[in-house]
């Protein structure tokens, strides 16, 4: 019974703890508490901790029921849940696009490189393939070479490995000559090498070649093949076929202009499958795509997400039919074919009956017209902070401080689409950003409302632009700051990237801006305030992102006033972890948790990228998306207090409330700004805006303390 | 009175915004998937503005790379967002583009697309196969540019040309988003097609009918 089933979950949490403990074992598992603790593990997929909780019992005594249920014979198979994923999706594979076999490697959160991985895989499918007396085929590539470096087999006689294809030049490892080299090295095989070069100058040259006696021989070795093994390149500018030297980039260009999707054994296909004919056809040496799906056994061995539309191409178009590949790509493989069922197969979780969605079809909203939203709200705005700022002449969408820009000081524009209030127009004020260009929902405002946001900024000492990095934002940002810098006014961009979630550490420069924006601006308000040069405004606000850290969960999406609707769903026991401030989808979807759990992974992620040791002061902003309330962001910055103080990191300020909101959106983010003795005192430095105001510092410190 | 090449440019952008219009729905559901939700919204924005744009401008004095101007102009104002420093920069480069043509024969159809490809492609620093709008305009202009070369009849070329678009909007499912907000889903954006994909396959088809 160890393979999860999509049966209803029974027993929540919380609904079957009672303080009699397992004296209370409902009915159904029969007074057994093996069976009952075996049903929450495996059938409805809790962990040890809510079945401890549920069952009124020690965790511990749940790990030994679990242990003893095994030894009793209450459970009896057990498939570890990564392998149980690679059967699942082998064995889709093989059903969707009826392979012979198929053969998926699991996930092992990369502690090893892929190509490792499925030279392993495919040298384990090989053994089991290859038999007395074939002639095997060879393409040339890294992760056949992989193959050949990991292959080991039982005694066979009379193997020939033939190379597939003819040679290249050697200044890479995989050659077609070392891989076949490699493979037959590893079978003790009889090594045929095509003795030609694989691409030639000429047609001409072609037919002379293949004429040759001793290369006819060759190929008609290679025609007596019954199996191949090769690999599948992609046509991605990362792809090694751009680098390895076996084509000409001229020539490559034509077969991406005629829908080239990826190359087999250096013949081209489209994303069917379909081969693509060009200039190399006739000046190729090596098998054709003809041959290679004559050949009984075609053992495909590929993976990587860029590898998809060819893998799926190759698939498609019948080339292969033994796959070997990696979890995550056989599964992106299935989804970009439209396999749906998969994801049902793979969840552990159950999904629940769409009950919510009968009920009510749209959110409700205060509207008049739903195309008017951002205009109307600019009315209300700009009369409610009339003390704070006031639209430029001429444009309603670009809104500058009463009392912000003057002569000499540098300028600070911010912007970005609504739906985020009071980001980003709750920050215009002095000492604080100079003006706002205001776009539509979610979406960058053109370039003309933010130039002209810069020349009402400029007092002649330059302009610094700081916004999220988005691609629409960037390219409106751009256009207007090549305008404004024609006009004479020196344009510095400061990116925010605040949010951890969105990339890994290695591409920090691409992670997007999200609710860190807001120690972002005012220590750039600050340092504008002060008059400090557009050079020193730069660096301390690039510090300033570098220094901000931010992660978010959402508990439900936004749903955008025109539609009413929510963005998309997330499951009624779910959460998204890492959701972006636009209702985009985070990076991944977990089960909700307690508050201190989610606070847990939150903190944990923050501080393996933040270098805080104890003793240091750091800013802390727990924000609220939209729906969620004070009430439960107390409850998690509670949290945030007892880690950091865990630390011995001192809170030197901290806001609480909707600060960088995505409409209606149901979650909150956690913002924290490492403080250096520059950056707290420019975060003291006083500001007047409608959302943050802070005064020259007075001696009410203690209560803090 | 029969209509002059102005005209039947405007026409086409009239007609742009009413399949945008149709497909509105569609495009935002799409981009909720893998995006923020809002795409049919901006680029109905975006048409609607270009035409209020063009109407006006006296088109019976206008010329070609006029009007494309203006649409490029009426696009950027209205919406910023990614798509409208896109599409703006394709339509600005298609006015350079059509500055010496009069008339709208299959040369300068090509023109067209090839221009707001490049555009596009030079402002958003894409590449093939990044799953973005360039799937389609890059894979459209490359058809129009052989069927001219090829000496095809303008029903052959246009049906060329929106096959291509058709295929490049349907291959997006297969690759997984390496630019704008869906990039950050890596690989749950397979399986999705990218919804600026689909509405540039509209435009293509839009183009198609009038022209």
């Amino acid at each position: 019974m160890a393979i999860k089933t999509s049966s209803p979950r029974k027993g929540g949490i919380g609904r079957v703890n009672g303080p009699e403990g397992v004296d209370s074992i409902p009915l159904r598992y029969g007074d057994d508490p093996y069976v009952w603790a075996c049903w929450l593990y495996y059938e409805d997929g809790m962990t040890q901790g809510e079945i401890a909780e549920a069952m009124g019992v020690s965790r511990a005594t749940v790990n030994s029921y679990l242990a003893d249920a095994r030894e009793k014979g209450i459970v009896n198979i057990s498939i570890e849940p990564a392998r149980l994923a690679s059967l699942t999706i082998a064995q889709e594979l093989k059903r969707h696009f009826g392979l012979s076999d198929c053969l998926v490697v699991p996930n092992d959160d990369n502690t090893r490189p892929l190509i490792g991985r499925l030279g392993a895989a495919g040298a384990q499918a090989l053994a089991k393939l290859v038999k007395s007396g074939d002639t095997l085929a060879v393409a040339w590539g890294r992760t056949v070479l992989s193959v050949g470096e990991h292959l080991e087999t039982g005694p066979l006689q009379d193997v020939t490995v033939v190379q597939a294809t003819g040679g290249t030049t050697a200044n890479f490892t995989y050659t077609p000559e070392l891989t076949t080299a490699a493979v037959a090295r590893a079978i003790s095989a009889r090594c045929v090498n095509i003795t030609a070069p694989a691409v030639v100058a000429s047609a001409e040259m072609q037919r002379m070649l293949l004429a040759e006696p001793l290369i006819r021989e060759q190929f008609d070795t290679l025609a007596r093949a019954n199996r191949i093994v090769f690999g599948i390149s992609s046509l991605r500018p990362n792809s090694t076929i751009h680098t390895s030297g076996f084509f000409e980039s001229v020539p490559l260009q034509h077969y991406l202009a005629k829908g080239a999707a990826g190359v087999l054994a250096g013949r081209f296909i489209d994303e069917r499958g379909r081969p693509v004919d060009g200039p190399l056809d006739d000046r190729t040496i090596g098998m054709s795509l003809e041959m290679l799906r004559g050949i009984g056994t075609r053992v495909a061995v590929a993976g990587g997400f860029d590898k998809v539309p060819a893998l799926l191409a190759a698939l498609r178009g019948g080339y292969v039919n033994v796959l070997v590949t990696d979890a995550a790509t056989g599964a992106g493989i299935l989804r970009a074919d439209g396999v749906t069922s998969l994801d049902g197969k793979l969840s552990q979780r159950q999904k629940s009956a769409p009950v919510a969605n009968a009920y009510r079809t749209h959110v409700k909203k205060f509207l008049n017209n739903p195309n008017d939203v951002v205009e109307e709200m600019l009315d209300g705005l700009i009369a409610a902070h009339k003390p704070y700022l006031q639209p430029v002449p001429g444009s309603r969408r670009a809104l500058v401080a009463r009392n912000g820009p003057r002569p000499g000081k540098v300028g600070l524009v911010i912007g970005g689409g609504t739906g985020h209030e009071p980001c980003f127009v709750g920050y215009v004020g002095k000492g604080l950003a100079d003006a706002v260009a205001v776009g539509n929902i979610f979406s960058s405002p053109p370039p003309d409302p933010i130039a002209k946001c810069a020349v009402a900024a400029s007092g002649g000492a330059g302009v610094l632009f700081v916004y999220g990095n988005y691609a629409g934002d960037v390219m409106n940002f751009e256009m207007a700051a090549e305008l404004v810098e024609e006009q004479g006014i020196p344009i510095r961009t400061i990116l925010t990237t605040d949010d951890v979630m969105s990339s890994p550490v290695e591409d920090k420069e691409g992670r997007r801006g999200v609710a860190g924006n807001f120690f972002v601006f005012k220590v750039a308000g600050a340092a504008c305030d002060r008059g400090l040069t557009l050079d020193e405004c730069e660096a301390i606000t690039r510090k300033a992102n570098d220094r901000t850290f931010t992660v978010g969960v959402a508990l439900e999406s936004c749903s955008m006033p025109q539609t009413r609707r929510h963005n998309f769903e997330i499951g009624p026991d779910d959460m998204e972890l890492g959701m972006g401030i636009h209702g985009e989808p985070g990076v991944s979807r977990e089960r909700v948790r307690t508050a201190d759990e989610i606070v847990d992974t939150i903190m944990d992620n923050i501080f393996k990228e933040m270098k805080a040791e104890a003793g240091d002061r750091v800013a802390v902003l727990v924000n609220s998306f939209g729906a969620t309330p004070l009430m439960e962001l107390y409850i998690l910055f509670r949290r945030v207090e007892q880690r950091l103080a865990a630390k011995n990191i001192t809170i030197e300020a901290n806001w609480v409330g909707h600060y960088c909101t995505s409409l209606d959106m149901a979650g909150a983010s956690i913002s924290i700004l490492h403080l250096d003795r520059q950056l707290t005192d420019l975060l003291h430095h006083p500001c007047q805006s409608a959302i943050l105001t802070i005064n020259a510092p007075e001696p009410d410190e203690a209560a803090r303390n | 009175m029969s209509e002059n090449a102005a005209q039947a440019l405007a026409r086409m952008f009239e007609r742009m915004s009413q399949v945008i219009e149709t497909e509105k729905d569609r495009l935002s559901e799409l981009d909720g998937a893998i995006g923020d939700g809002d795409h049919g919204i901006t680029m109905s924005i975006g048409f609607k503005a270009v035409n209020a744009a063009l109407a006006k401008l006296d088109l019976d004095t206008a010329t070609l790379s006029e009007v494309m101007s203006t649409a490029a102009a009426g696009f950027l104002d209205a919406v910023g967002a990614s798509t409208g420093p896109l599409y703006s920069t394709g339509f600005r480069r298609a006015a350079q583009a059509l500055a010496t043509r009069s008339e709208l024969d299959l040369a300068a159809n090509r023109d067209m697309l090839v221009a707001i490809s490049e555009g596009i492609r030079d402002r958003g620093k894409a590449q093939r196969g990044d799953k973005t709008m360039l799937d389609v305009w890059l894979p459209a202009a490359e058809a129009a540019t052989t069927a001219v070369a090829e000496g095809r009849s303008k029903q052959e070329f246009w049906s060329a040309v929106t096959a291509a678009a058709d295929n490049g909007a349907a291959a997006t499912a297969t690759m997984v988003a390496a630019k704008g907000r869906a990039a950050r889903l890596r690989e749950r954006s397979l399986g999705h097609l990218d919804p600026g994909a689909v509405s540039a396959t509209a435009l293509v088809r839009a183009m198609a009918e009038t022209m």
